[in-house]
């Protein structure tokens, strides 16, 4: 309410830049001192972190390091004010579509040279590695990889007599007996898609040929007017519109939740979401045996639709006073033994290919999907188009028949074309 | 009303007939200033330091390199041209002053009927009505809005299953934010809803100040009970309306918590205020300058608001000196 709060909001962004102004202070390698680590809500498992924390005690008593957790929802702005201050956290796990902003911005530490030294750096998952490489130079260490697949109810499919589709009309109608089979529920969706959930919306644009943006030279184009992005979110729209009961201008986050009530029978989701459909407290733990998981069927009857491949990245700030300490700890979380760990125990697409195959049951289908595997326009501007909501905009328009596709799809290709030249 | 008044006007025309030498005179003409320097002091700290900052980044263009290097860039008055020819900006200043217009209006309204309730309603209904009216002040905004959130939610909300219970149509899985016009309603509700226990209380105040005598002076010569509120008590209450009424525009401009946490911290462009807008194009597509050249057209469109506010104060304290 107060227009003042604004003001001092601005003003205490700056108050901090301007006491961030003193010295810089040598840096002295020494044995003690506190590494702060900044990780993701819901990215390793706390035995994972508790033990990279024992591990690294064991070879530096001296050192204490804090790990913190962080909300996706708030984290940019954190990070902002982190990196405008004089002490950022040492270590910090950074969304994939996040490395560019800030290494273009000269947060990260420049970790080219030390590549060789990180264990696994020559199996990284390509796209990960790509996502740290800016400007030719590595900034970052590849941390995990998520994938999305279709999340399904194998009881209700059962029930309808219908088998795992295996192409997008094939999709349509099989949502469509489930439909069909639960015409009595008002609340049913056989694919629940809520409006704004554009990572689940990309694979239609580039099943079919589309993209979100491409370069030529060092200028962006946005291309989700061209006909085959135009194709791809007609058929989306058709299966939302037929199939969804969800919000038209809701999010995704919400939506374990949701599957959990018993309404719905398919959802599109990254792996781990099915801890949280599972779980006791925010789910349904009787669901577990009844849960299936197949990729997005292509429109190419027996291929599987490009996915985004998202994930997260470990980058070492550029302030950092302790940055091979820093190193180390990266190094630990991102090594054989705790990836290991991060597969069978937290259940996502490890940072190397050599140890994907330790996947099993459902994650196993994930780690299938991310085969075939896209990644978002890596331009330091990419994360103001996702913070601009412009993809979002855009299906919510669609979605809601606010906009015609053509009309929609320009408009966001103008924006992000916009912004990503800018 | 009036005791600021009062006090003044015994400083500045106190008696100075017995005025002793030049030395004294001047102290005496020094010590108001020396008094109130703390003060302004702390509030240039607070408030210019601040505003100066602001003012000085709306003229640098200032992304997320130059935050990280504390080095700006100073482009004049680009940011402005830049805000003041987007088209969106047209819509957003629009939108915030249509939305402004009709919540200090509602708000105004209901406290304005509640306050005159209160005047009327017997004891102990008058203890109940200011207790629930505490109790809504004294929510705190951010949990206040997050219940109206559940309450509205599409999937789970207590509203869509009421209003489909008590038979007023279909509400199951309704969008309250779909279309912006209803989105707009339910934001009102809840601005509205937390303005009106401190306009109403406060006017409650201020009615219980109108001379009994007047009222039923009026009633003997036969006025109506609309002819005494025009005619006596309005007159009375109307510096305190004014001061009410400009408060209200002044926080019903920088509306933002309602918009930002309704909207899960990703309203869409439809629901883009001022405050929103500021907030969207300084920390989360990190131009700082075009967020604060934002943030200065709001401050000039409060100051605007702002005159009526100050004149009427000055004018009331002249009047009673």
């Amino acid at each position: 309410m107060n227009p003042r709060k604004l003001l001092f909001t601005v003003a205490a962004a700056l108050a901090l830049l301007a006491a961030a102004c003193g010295g810089t202070t040598s840096s002295n390698s020494s044995e003690t001192g506190t590494l702060t680590v900044w990780l993701m809500n819901g990215s390793a498992p706390q035995s994972v972190v508790d033990g990279v924390n024992a591990d690294f005690k064991a070879k530096h008593p001296n050192v204490t390091v804090n790990v913190e957790i962080q909300q996706w929802s708030d984290v940019t702005t954190k990070l902002d004010t982190a990196f405008a201050g004089s002490t950022p956290p040492d270590v910090m796990e950074l969304g994939n579509t996040l490395v560019a902003k800030y290494a273009s911005a000269g947060a990260l530490a420049n970790i080219s040279s030390k590549k060789g030294s990180f264990e696994n750096s020559g199996t990284w998952l390509q796209s990960l590695t790509d996502s740290c490489t800016y400007q030719g130079k590595l900034y970052c260490v590849p941390y995990y990889a998520g994938s999305r697949a279709i999340i399904y109810r194998t009881d209700m499919f059962a029930a309808a007599g219908v088998q795992v589709p295996t192409s997008m009309d094939d999709l349509l109608t099989v949502g469509q007996t489930l439909m069909a089979k639960h015409s009595s529920d008002p609340q049913f969706s056989a694919l629940y898609f809520p409006g704004k959930y554009w990572y689940a919306a990309a694979p239609f644009v580039w099943d079919f040929g589309g993209d979100i943006a491409t370069q030529s030279g060092s200028t962006w184009k946005g291309s989700l007017n061209m006909p085959q992005s135009q194709q791809g979110l007609t058929v989306l729209n058709n299966l939302v519109s037929k199939l969804s009961r969800a919000d038209r201008t809701g999010d995704e986050l919400k939506q374990d939740q949701a599957f959990a009530q018993g309404h719905i029978a398919m959802i599109i989701a990254n792996g781990w979401e099915v801890g949280v459909i599972t779980d006791p407290k925010s789910g349904d733990p009787s669901l577990k045996s009844k849960l299936g998981a197949f990729p997005i069927p292509s429109h190419n009857p027996g291929q599987t639709a490009p996915v985004f491949l998202g994930g997260s990245d470990l980058g070492i700030s550029a302030k950092s006073q302790h940055a091979a300490l820093a190193q180390e700890w990266v190094d630990l979380l991102g090594g054989t033994k705790f990836q290991s760990q991060m597969v069978t125990v937290g259940g996502v697409i490890p940072n190397t290919t050599t140890l994907v195959s330790l996947s099993s049951g459902l994650p196993a289908v994930f780690a299938a999907a991310a085969k075939n595997s896209r990644f978002t326009p890596n331009s330091p501007n990419w994360a103001n188009v996702e913070s601009a909501n412009v993809l979002q905009d855009m299906l919510v328009s669609i979605f809601t028949g606010k906009a015609s596709i053509p009309a929609a799809t320009s408009a966001a290709s103008d924006k992000i074309t916009t912004i990503l030249n800018s | 009303m009036g005791v600021a008044g009062d006090a003044r006007a015994s400083v500045a025309t106190g008696p100075n007939i017995e005025a002793g030498p030049w030395r004294s005179i001047l102290a005496r003409r020094l010590l108001p200033y020396a008094l109130i320097a703390p003060a302004m002091l702390v509030i240039l700290g607070v408030l210019g330091y601040p505003l100066g900052m602001l003012l000085w980044l709306s003229t640098q263009h200032y992304g997320l390199r130059e935050l990280f290097q504390h080095q700006g860039e100073f482009v004049g008055l680009k940011n402005f041209a830049t805000i003041l020819t987007d088209a969106q900006f047209g819509y957003v200043v629009r939108t915030s002053l249509l939305f402004t217009a009709v919540n200090v209006g509602l708000s105004m309204l209901f406290a304005t009927l509640i306050a005159l309730l209160l005047e009327r309603v017997s004891r102990f209904a008058r203890m109940l009505l200011s207790a629930g009216l505490v109790f809504v002040w004294a929510t705190p905004v951010i949990p206040a809005v997050n219940l109206w959130q559940w309450m509205f939610d599409y999937e789970f909300g207590i509203i869509n299953w009421l209003l489909t219970h008590i038979g007023a149509g279909d509400y199951i899985h309704h969008n309250w934010f779909e279309n912006p016009v209803q989105g707009f309603a339910v934001i009102t509700v809840i601005v509205v809803w937390g303005a009106i226990p401190f306009l109403a209380l406060t006017l409650y105040a201020g009615l219980t100040q109108v001379p009994r005598e007047l009222v039923e002076a009026a009633e003997i010569d036969g006025a109506r009970p609309w002819q005494v509120f025009a005619n006596v008590t309005l007159p009375i209450v109307r510096p305190l309306l004014i001061i009410l009424f400009s408060l209200s525009t002044i926080w019903d401009f920088g509306v933002f918590n309602q918009v930002w946490v309704l909207l899960n911290q990703r309203p869409s462009k439809d629901y883009f205020l001022i405050a929103v807008y500021s907030f969207q194009e300084s920390f989360r597509v990190s131009q700082y300058g075009l967020g604060a050249s934002a943030a200065v057209v709001m401050v000039v469109i409060l100051a605007i608001v702002s005159v009526f506010y100050i004149r009427e104060t000055v004018t009331l304290t002249t009047e009673d000196a």
